[in-house]
Order: structure tokens, then C-alpha cells, then sequence
């Protein structure tokens, strides 16, 4: 029946074209002025890490703020680059307007960062970055160095300036942990020769083996002065450790973060001090940058490479440094 | 194997080496040799508070482990345990705190918490028993497939976030030791493994277990429920996974969302170098144990001895290696209860 194939072919090519029309106008979302919404994609290293879901929260209301369509996604409960790489290429398949990256690895991520310029997408990274920074539009960061500085120079005053002290890793091949463990080291080698480090094991993200390599070490050294435990699972870990074996307050522990759990702890006295960074400033800063590379305004303020400082929470400063307590 | 008509001492020479070469027996020799070895170098290896934290980190596995070795011996395989562990330990850590939260007795809140893990991880069971026997998949796959939901669950659930909020009395609970080297948990632990291994050995439950293991199609006829006793077992793995979840919280104080990760691995290695063949139908409980007090006692003996982290796994893996290497020479085939 010719005339009803004809019929047929004519509906669908109508439909098909206003499906195309219909989509090119719900493709470009406009902001309350009128003027177009930007999206921007925003891929943290891990996203059930409480660290990550600070900066979460700091960017969805910085998002709001500023009118942007915030793409937020990441991989649940892998860090590494096999599973962050997949998240980016969609992202960048979908056409982001920009593009902000918690690199899992240095390298493993450039291509991404190289895809993103061939497509001329921004690209800013946040935390960690990749190797070749030119393409940037900017790179934000705490200093993990800085921060295992600060908790050597926290720790060696709190012990006197002498005694052995104990270090809890997490993950021997994440960047922001050995970055830590550098500055720790670093400062205590240089500056403090009287105090002697016993140790250092990895938590593998499993607070239980940060309490039974402590309870380990504790039985080795029993006058241990100090303990730096260098993320959030052993720091949990290391506060049962203590409780366990009755040495809070004997043993002097410094943590990294301040999750609601650890500033409980801090509170209780199990730590002596936390090194706090700032994940919800730097997501702000980013979408900041990003929106000002967009739009042109503010470009010329924009900063290659931002270090946002650590803070050094301790009980006796809470009212100054409690607001820096991360939101969950 | 028939004995002609032999000497008296040449059979008694064949008894006793058919007990010396006992999986279990050369297991006991090799976690003796290995507690001498790091006590020689480290003799604070040897006291009562190096054998409470091994003990403290025994208990999970031994759990996971019981339940594995009865999946093992059924002729399957349970991938999902680490997860329920960690699925689990979060419930009851939530449950816990909300009753704490609305001002309940401790008692009555840790009880709740314990009961809300365990049916969770009797859910998680049943639904692995059920895609394998109804649903006919391989038991590696259904529990592939239920330890990735079971891992995911608890993050959506968690958030990622540890879950604090537990009352004094539960961190008591959970690290008091008594005699200088038990914690109830511990103690608890301990109860299970010795009727686990009368269970196996002699009841009816043990024995149909091995049946299956061994051949599936002639327990049947038999007259064995063979899809039943499978869900059984299923919702046994994954009670005492719950059970594990449960005690690492209480020794922890807060829930994490990444306990567990990797435990079904240690339960299986403990399994297997316990001389349980992955194949079923062979093997001991008395063998498990031993093979999870070793792999346990191992890991903090390491640390004690100074070796580097890096270096630890390798030595775990190369004593598995070496424990499945026995197995072979210790002729262990053909020996069921």
C-alpha cells in the first residue's frame, strides 16, 4: 500500500524532527536571567570518602550560588584511575561546559586532561593534579606536605621535644598520604633530633588493621610518647587502640580531617590535634574559577596554582577553629 | 588400602604416621614452630597482650571462616562474606546509635543493633542460597553478585561516612579483657568454633554437608533435601559474617563501611590451608581453626619482628602456597569425619 508507506515515512521523519528541535531547545538550560546555565562536571577521587563528601556539600552550595548546573560523580568506593577514567569520559562525552578533576594518578589522568583540550573544555583540578599542568585553567589545593609538617611540629611540642613516635598510613600509594608522611619525617629529621620514629604500618582503608598494628606497636614500645595517624580510618582505628590499651592521653595522637567522628574524639581528649584542610573552599574556588574562565568575568583574577593552608585544631583553640569542622 | 597380614610394630609405624601426617597435626607444628620462631626474635611476641590482640583479630576470620568451611564442604563457594561483614557491622552500628540517640538502655540497644546484623546477614544468605538452588546459578557467581550489592548497599547507606555514636558500654563490651587475654567476643568466638566442630563432625547436619559436597546427585537419592540444606548453610555464612560485622564494630567503637573488604579472601585462605579441598566433600574444621589462628598470628608477628608492610603480603601468600603444598604430601584424600 504505497500511499500508507508514504504516510507512514512522512509521520516519522515530522516526529523525528521535533524530537531534534525539541532536544536542541532542552539542551541549553538558562539561568534566572535568561542567560545560559553553565554545566560543569565535578569527579572527586572517591566518592564515599567523608573528605570528599565535604567538598561535595561546598560545591552544591556554591553551585547554587552561582547558577550552576553541578554534575557531580565519581567512583564509590574505588581511588584509582581505571575506575575515576570512565566518569571523566562520559563527562566530556556529554560536552561539559567545564571540567573539575580529582586526579587519581598523575598520569593516568593526563589523556583525560589532553581530551578535554582538544575538545576545548576548561579543565581545573582540585587536591591532586596531573603532570603537565599548561592546560590548566588552575590547580587548587591544601599542602599535604605543609599538613605533616604542621602535625611533626604539633606532635614535638606536645611530647617535649623528645621521646618515639609512630606512624599510621593509610594507603602506600596515595599521593595525599605519602605527601604527609614526607612533611612529617621531613620536619622531625631536620629540627628535632631527639625524637626517634618506631615505625610505620598501612590501614589499606580497614580501620581494624590500624588497631592491630597499634596494639602491636604499643606492646613493642611501651613508653611511646606520640602516634600520627595520617587519615580518617587510622585515626579511627588508632582511638580504639588507645581506648583498648588505656593510653589516651599518654600517647599523643595527631590525626588528618575533621569528620564529626574524629572532632568527637578530639573533644574527648583521644586526640590531641587535628590537621584540618579546607575541601569545601577549594570546591568553591573551582567552580568560582571555572565559571569566571566561562563567562570571561573575573578571568584576569584567576590564580594558576591556589594552596589553601591547613588549620591545626586542637582542643584548647576549638572556638577559633571549630567552624572548620567538615559538614556531612 | 588393604594390609596383608603384617608385624604388629609395622602397623603401629603406619598409625603413627598416618597421624603425624594429619593436616591438622602439621598445622599444629607449624603454628608452634612459627610462635617460637618470633618469640626468639622478639620475646614480647610471647605474652598475654601480643595473644589478646591476636586473638581480637582472630575472631572475624574464625567466624567468616566456620561459615566458609561449611560452604566449602557443600561443594560452593561464598564470595559475599567480606561484604555482609561490612553491610551488616554498619547495621547494627546505626541501629545502635539511633536507640542510644532516643535514650534506650545500652543493653537493649546492643541487643537490638545484634539481631537487626544478624537478619540482615541471614537476608543476604537466603538470597545467595536461593539464586543457587532455585535459581541454578554457581554458586561463585550469585555470590559475586551479592557481594557487590551488599558492598554498594552499604555505601548508599553509610554515605561513606563511619558510623559513630556508640555508648560506653558497648566499647567495654568489646575490648575488657578478662584473664589478660579474652574479650567476650572473643570468648564467644571460641564457643562457636568448638560446636561448629562438633556439629560437623558429628551430626546428622555435618554429615549430609559432606554428602552434598562429595556428590550432590547421589545425596539426593539418598534422600537428602538437598535444595534445603544448602539454603541452611547459605544463611549460616552469612549469620556469622553478620556475627563477625557485629564484633569488629564493638572492638572499633564505630562502624565502617569498608570493614570487611577482602575478608571472604582470608576466610577462603584459612579454609583451604585448614585442608578443606575447594573441590568439597573433604576436610576438617580443626584444620580451619588452626588455619585462621595462623594466618592471624602471622600478620602481627611481622609487624612485631619489624618486617616492611609491603613485604607482609608476600610472606602471607607464599605460607598459603605452602600450606596447600602439605596438603598434597600429607595424603589427605579419602578422610572425611
Amino acid at each position: 500500500m504505497k500511499s500508507a508507506t508514504r504516510l507512514l515515512a512522512v509521520t516519522a521523519a515530522l516526529a523525528a524532527s521535533a524530537l531534534v528541535l525539541g532536544g536542541c531547545a532542552a539542551a541549553e538550560p538558562t539561568g534566572p536571567d535568561g542567560s545560559k546555565k553553565y554545566t560543569i562536571a565535578f569527579i572527586p577521587g572517591i566518592a564515599s570518602d567523608p573528605f570528599f563528601k565535604a567538598m561535595e556539600v561546598g560545591a552544591r552550595e556554591a553551585a547554587d550560588d552561582l547558577g550552576i548546573e553541578l554534575i557531580w560523580q565519581g567512583s564509590a568506593s574505588d581511588y584509582s584511575p581505571q575506575t575515576q577514567i570512565p566518569f571523566v569520559d562520559a563527562a566530556l562525552a556529554q560536552q561539559v561546559d567545564a571540567l573539575i578533576l580529582v586526579p587519581t594518578d598523575p598520569d593516568s589522568l593526563q589523556a583525560s586532561v589532553t581530551k578535554a583540550e582538544a575538545a576545548g573544555i576548561p579543565v581545573i583540578t582540585v587536591d591532586t593534579t596531573v603532570t603537565e599542568q599548561d592546560y590548566l585553567t588552575s590547580h587548587i589545593t591544601g599542602d599535604n606536605v605543609d599538613g605533616g609538617r604542621q602535625a611533626a611540629i604539633t606532635l614535638a611540642e606536645q611530647i617535649g621535644g623528645k621521646g618515639k613516635v609512630f606512624i599510621q598510613s593509610g594507603s602506600p600509594s596515595a599521593t595525599t598520604n605519602t605527601l604527609r608522611e614526607e612533611g612529617f619525617r621531613d620536619e622531625l629529621e631536620a629540627n628535632y633530633p631527639d625524637i626517634e620514629i618506631v615505625g610505620r604500618e598501612y590501614s589499606n582503608s580497614q580501620p581494624a588493621n590500624a588497631t592491630s598494628a597499634i596494639n602491636t606497636i604499643l606492646l613493642n614500645e611501651p613508653d611511646l610518647a606520640g602516634i600520627f595517624a595520617i587519615d580518617g580510618t587510622s585515626g579511627t582505628g588508632a582511638i580504639a587502640a588507645l581506648k583498648n590499651s588505656g593510653k589516651v592521653g599518654d600517647v599523643k595522637l595527631i590525626g588528618y580531617d575533621a569528620y564529626a567522628a574524629q572532632v568527637e574524639a578530639l573533644q574527648e581528649g583521644v586526640f590531641s590535634a587535628l590537621i584540618v584542610q579546607q575541601p569545601g573552599e577549594e570546591a568553591k574556588l573551582a567552580l568560582e574559577y571555572a565559571l569566571a574562565q566561562l563567562t570571561g568575568e573575573g578571568k584576569d583574577d584567576i590564580e594558576k596554582t591556589v594552596v589553601i593552608k591547613n588549620i591545626v585544631m586542637t582542643k584548647d583553640n576549638f572556638d577559633e577553629t571549630g567552624q572548620y569542622e567538615y559538614v556531612e | 588400602m588393604t594390609v596383608e597380614s603384617s608385624p604388629v610394630q609395622e602397623q603401629r609405624g603406619a598409625r603413627i604416621r598416618a597421624v603425624l601426617l594429619r593436616q591438622d597435626v602439621l598445622l599444629l607444628v607449624v603454628f608452634i614452630a612459627m610462635i617460637a620462631f618470633f618469640s626468639i626474635l622478639n620475646p614480647r611476641f610471647f605474652s598475654a597482650a601480643a595473644a589478646a590482640n591476636i586473638l581480637q583479630d582472630f575472631s572475624p576470620v574464625m567466624l567468616m571462616a566456620i561459615g566458609q568451611a561449611f560452604v566449602i564442604l557443600s561443594g560452593g563457594i561464598d564470595l559475599s562474606v567480606g561484604a555482609v561483614l561490612g553491610l551488616s557491622g554498619v547495621t547494627t552500628a546505626m541501629i545502635i546509635r539511633d536507640q542510644s540517640a532516643n535514650g534506650s538502655d545500652p543493653g537493649v540497644a546492643i541487643a537490638l543493633g545484634l539481631i537487626a546484623g544478624v537478619v540482615v546477614g541471614a537476608l543476604v544468605g537466603l538470597v545467595n542460597g536461593l539464586l543457587i538452588t532455585y535459581g541454578r546459578l554457581a554458586p561463585f557467581i550469585a555470590t559475586l553478585a551479592t557481594m557487590g550489592a551488599a558492598a554498594g548497599i552499604t555505601l548508599v547507606v553509610t554515605g561513606g561516612v563511619q558510623i559513630a555514636g556508640a555508648p560506653r558500654e558497648l566499647i567495654l563490651l568489646g575490648n575488657t579483657t578478662y584473664l589478660g587475654l579474652f574479650t567476650i567476643p572473643v570468648m564467644v568466638v571460641i564457643v562457636i568454633a568448638a560446636l561448629a566442630w562438633l556439629y560437623v563432625s558429628r551430626s546428622k547436619f555435618g554429615r549430609w554437608t559432606y554428602a552434598i559436597g562429595s556428590n550432590s546427585f547421589a545425596a539426593r537419592g539418598a534422600g537428602i533435601n538437598v535444595r534445603r540444606h544448602l539454603l541452611k548453610i547459605y544463611v549460616i555464612s552469612g549469620v556469622l559474617a553478620a556475627l563477625a560485622g557485629a564484633f569488629v564494630y564493638f572492638r572499633l567503637g564505630s562502624g565502617s563501611p569498608l570493614s570487611g573488604r577482602g575478608g571472604e579472601l582470608n576466610a577462603i585462605a584459612a579454609v583451604v590451608v585448614g585442608g578443606i579441598a575447594l573441590t568439597g566433600g573433604i576436610g576438617r574444621l580443626s584444620g580451619v581453626i588452626l588455619g585462621s589462628l595462623i594466618i592471624t598470628a602471622v600478620l602481627s608477628g611481622l609487624i612485631i619482628i619489624g618486617v616492611e608492610p609491603n613485604w607482609q603480603q608476600v610472606v602471607i601468600g607464599a605460607l598459603i602456597a605452602v600450606a596447600v603444598g602439605i596438603q598434597g604430601i600429607g595424603s589427605f584424600k579419602g578422610r572425611t569425619l
